[in-house]
Order: structure tokens, then sequence, then C-alpha cells
């Protein structure tokens, strides 16, 4: 099993798309960090156009915290995305090379082999989750210095500078848990569909219909929350002024039992299914 | 009969030109005795859409300049309200009208009227609550051209302050339009809610402490 996954990853860390992947995630927050630069001002200047007639404001608020939070935004779509595409490929590569035949021949359990490739999933979206927050940390700081966040969310929160890098890093680690969560349904789908094409744009189409839910009200009062579409954006209760410990609890570790519940679907449907 | 009439005319002119209060005059003599000072300065925000915690900055003041702040944090500071030598008041001619006396939270005030005679007043009216005994105004309400109105509570540590330890600022404001692209994706738009946020009035309290006071000598 240990020997699988070490194989799984080294296939990872050699092939191509996992660096063109990294590299895509690293210009997102280059691409996010240059249009701050040039428009962060004018956005706060428009946010806090109506409150000049009572206030002076006094400090910037075009910092690094305001950058991470504009970042963090962008694990909505474009990350999981990409990680979609990259982690499916693990499974459905095998598929197209008939690699996954040659492999079986061995004295390899299927279980052992379909549990290494899921955990060769999660841990590259882990790396690159790393990747984008340590990159996204060092330009962030570097290039726009510490200071207080501003973040609307039905109100308008203001957080000194520690309890911002404070609630992004846990906003950070929330965020991994639903990159996990569509990891492993890219790779379900890469089981379920077989062909990468097809599992991309299932992946995509996932993406887009959990993106649509997300709003829709489907009239189930508190269990509504509940259904996996709802929790996706846990790590945005981070930046809720007031925080709700037990509900973003609960979020975390409802996203992690649909984690489990669509990895477990695609190892009992990989077992079952023939190889050829 | 000519006599007559020009014997009420000036005598109804005479009761238009009203002379300064003495007692506002001498609360700014008080004022003008200070040459500087600096003090550390809380500030809690109460407005209903925003959230922000306790601020600190500090605050500094030389005569003939604004009052000017510094901070490490980010702050809001009220734009109205911490004119305490009020300048703003007098930059240019008013008259005063009296409007009697009342008691305001347990102290016996004298009310006054401020009306600017110089149309380069931001000042419109104000109504000033001038705590007699102590010699320095408790209350105020501010009606300015161009930035709304707002209304003035202090407190004073002891009965010989001049500067005040508490200021709690109330003031009208209009509704957040927020630019779309600063939303997050789940922020909900309540339109009913927005609508009842048309105006909104809003609070900050100010507790200032550590006064270093330089008076002319």
């Amino acid at each position: 099993m240990k020997q699988l996954l070490k194989y799984e990853l080294f296939k990872l860390w050699k092939q191509g798309k996992t660096w063109y992947a990294i590299g895509a995630v690293l210009l997102i927050e280059i691409i996010i960090l240059i249009s701050a630069y040039f428009q962060g001002a004018t956005i706060l200047e428009l946010l806090l156009d109506n409150l000049r007639q009572s206030f002076y404001f006094e400090g910037n608020l075009l910092n690094g915290n305001l950058l991470l939070y504009l970042v963090l935004n962008s694990l909505w779509f474009n990350v999981p995305l990409i990680i979609m595409i990259i982690t499916s490929s693990i499974i459905t590569e095998d598929y197209k090379n008939g690699t996954l035949q040659t492999t079986l021949l061995q004295a390899v359990k299927k279980w052992h082999l379909i549990l290494a490739k899921y955990l060769a999933a999660l841990i590259f979206t882990f790396f690159v989750i790393v990747v984008m927050m340590v990159s996204t940390f060092g330009m962030a700081y570097t290039i726009f210095g510490n200071g207080d966040l501003v973040v609307y969310l039905n109100t308008l929160n203001f957080f000194e500078a520690d309890e911002a890098f404070k609630r992004i890093c846990f906003a950070f680690a929330s965020g991994t848990f639903s990159m996990l969560f569509f990891t492993t349904v890219s790779i379900t789908l890469g089981i379920l569909l077989k062909e990468p094409a097809k599992t991309w744009i299932a992946s995509a189409f996932f993406l887009i219909i959990c993106s649509l839910l997300l709003k829709v009200d489907f009239g189930l009062g508190n269990y509504d929350q509940l259904l996996f579409p709802k929790l996706i954006n846990t790590w945005q209760q981070f930046f809720e002024y007031e925080l709700n410990w037990v509900k973003i609890g609960v979020d975390n570790l409802m996203l992690l039992l649909y984690t489990f519940l669509f990895g477990a679907v695609g190892c009992y449907v990989f077992n079952k299914k023939d190889i050829g | 009969m000519i006599k007559y009439l020009i014997i009420i005319l000036i005598s109804s002119f005479s009761a238009f030109a009203q002379e300064v209060d003495q007692d506002l005059l001498f609360i700014k003599s008080r004022m003008d005795s200070i040459a500087s000072f600096s003090a550390q300065l809380k500030l809690d925000l109460d407005v209903p859409f925003i959230k922000m915690p306790t601020k600190t900055a500090k605050m500094m003041y030389e005569k003939g300049s604004d009052i000017t702040f510094s901070s490490e944090d980010f702050v809001m500071l009220p734009k109205r309200g911490l004119d305490f030598s009020l300048n703003e008041i007098f930059k240019y001619p008013f008259i005063t009208v009296q409007r009697g006396t009342e008691i305001l939270n347990g102290i016996n005030v004298k009310v006054l009227n401020i009306i600017p005679d110089d149309s380069k007043s931001s000042l419109a009216l104000a109504t000033l609550y001038l705590d007699i005994k102590n010699k320095r105004i408790i209350a105020s309400n501010i009606i300015t051209k161009k930035d709304g109105s707002f209304d003035l509570q202090m407190k004073y540590k002891t009965s010989k302050d001049i500067l005040p330890q508490n200021v709690v600022v109330s003031f009208a404001m209009e509704k957040l339009k927020i630019p779309f692209n600063f939303m997050g994706k789940d922020t909900e738009i309540d339109r009913k809610k927005l609508k009842e946020s048309d105006s909104k009035t809003g609070k900050i309290i100010m507790v200032i402490n550590n006064y270093k006071i330089f008076k002319i000598k």
C-alpha cells in the first residue's frame, strides 16, 4: 500500500501537468495581486464613499490581508477546477493508457490501488493549497504590507491585523476541506466515466452546479445547510464578525463525511467494476 | 406721528441685534487658554451596518490648527464633534438666541441657539447646552450646510475639567452602497433591509484619557 502511494506520488511529480497546474495557481495569484494593485484603491474608495460624509479615515486598508482575502475568493472556482482536472487524470490516464490492467496483473489488491490513488490526489491537493498559501502570504505581505482587513458580508466587518491573520489561516484550513472534497469527487467521476475529457467536463459541470446551488433554497429548513453545495463555502464563515464555532465545526465535519461518502462510492464501484 | 414711528423702528431693530451670550464667551475664553493638548482616544463605533473592534488613537491639538490623529490601526474618526475649541462656531460672525434653561442629565443648563451671520460659515444652526455652574458645554446639536446634522453629549471627569472625558457623537448616515465586485459569493442582498436602512443613526463613543494640556502663560 505504502509502495503504491509512493508510486502514485512519483507519477504525479514526474508528469508535466502537475507543474502546469501549480504554475496556473501561482499565475492566478499574480493576476489577482496585479489587479488589486491597480483597482484595489478604487474599490475601497467606492466601498467607503458614503462613510466619508461622517468620518475621516486613518490607516491603509489596501494591504496584504485584503489581498489574501481576495485570493481566498479564487477558491470558489478557479483552484478547484485546476485541481479536479489534474487529480482526475490519476485514474483516467491509467484507464486510457491501459496501465491499470498492467498494474493489476501484479500482486496488487484493487482496493489498495484505488485507495493509494485517492490518497495521492489528496496529498497533491494539500500540497497545492500549502504552495498557494505560502506564496500568497509572502507576496501579499511583501508588496502590500500588513494592516486591518475589511470584508463585506451583509455588514461591513473590520478586523485588526492580528485577528485578520488568524482568520485567514483558519479560512485556508477550512478551504482545504472543500478542495479535498472536490478532489475526491473528481477521482470518483474518473472511476465512473473512465475517459479524461468526459471526466473534465463532468468535473467542471459538478463545480458549476455546486456554485449555482449554493444560493438555492431547497425548503428543508435547517437541513438545507447540510447539503454539500451549501458546505463548500464554509471558509467564508471565518469572516463573519461573530464566529459561530459550532456551525463551522458541524459544516466542516459534514463536508468531511461527504468526502468519505464520495470516496467510498468510488472505491466500491472500482472494486465491483471490470477493469477492461 | 413720524417721531413715534422712528422710536418703534429703532426699538424693533435693537430687539433683533442680539449680542453674543456672555457665558458662551467665557467658555470660549477658557478654551482659548489652551495652547495645545494631547490625549489618548478610545473609539467605539455603534453603526448598524459596521462592525469594528474598539480602536485606539492619539489625538493632538495646537492652537490655530485642526486636531490631528495618529494610530497604528485603521481608525474611523468623526468628521464633526471634536472641535472642542469651538473654532468652527467662532470662525465667522454669529448671533446667539437664548432659549431659556432646562435640566439635562440632572444638570441645570442654559440653552442657546447659534445662528451664523456669514454665508461662508459651514454651520446652519447650532444649539448649545451650557453648564453655567462649571462653565462648559455638556451637549450640542449642530446642523451643518453640507455634512448633515449631529448631536454631541459630553461628560467630564471632574468639575474643573475644560476638556471632556466621554464624548458621544450621534449622526444620521445614508445607506451603504456596496460595489458588487466586493461582495462575497454567499452575501445575500436583502432589499427590504437595504430600503429600511435608507438613513440610520450612527454613534461614535469616545473615551479620552491621559490629557496633557499646555496653557497659554
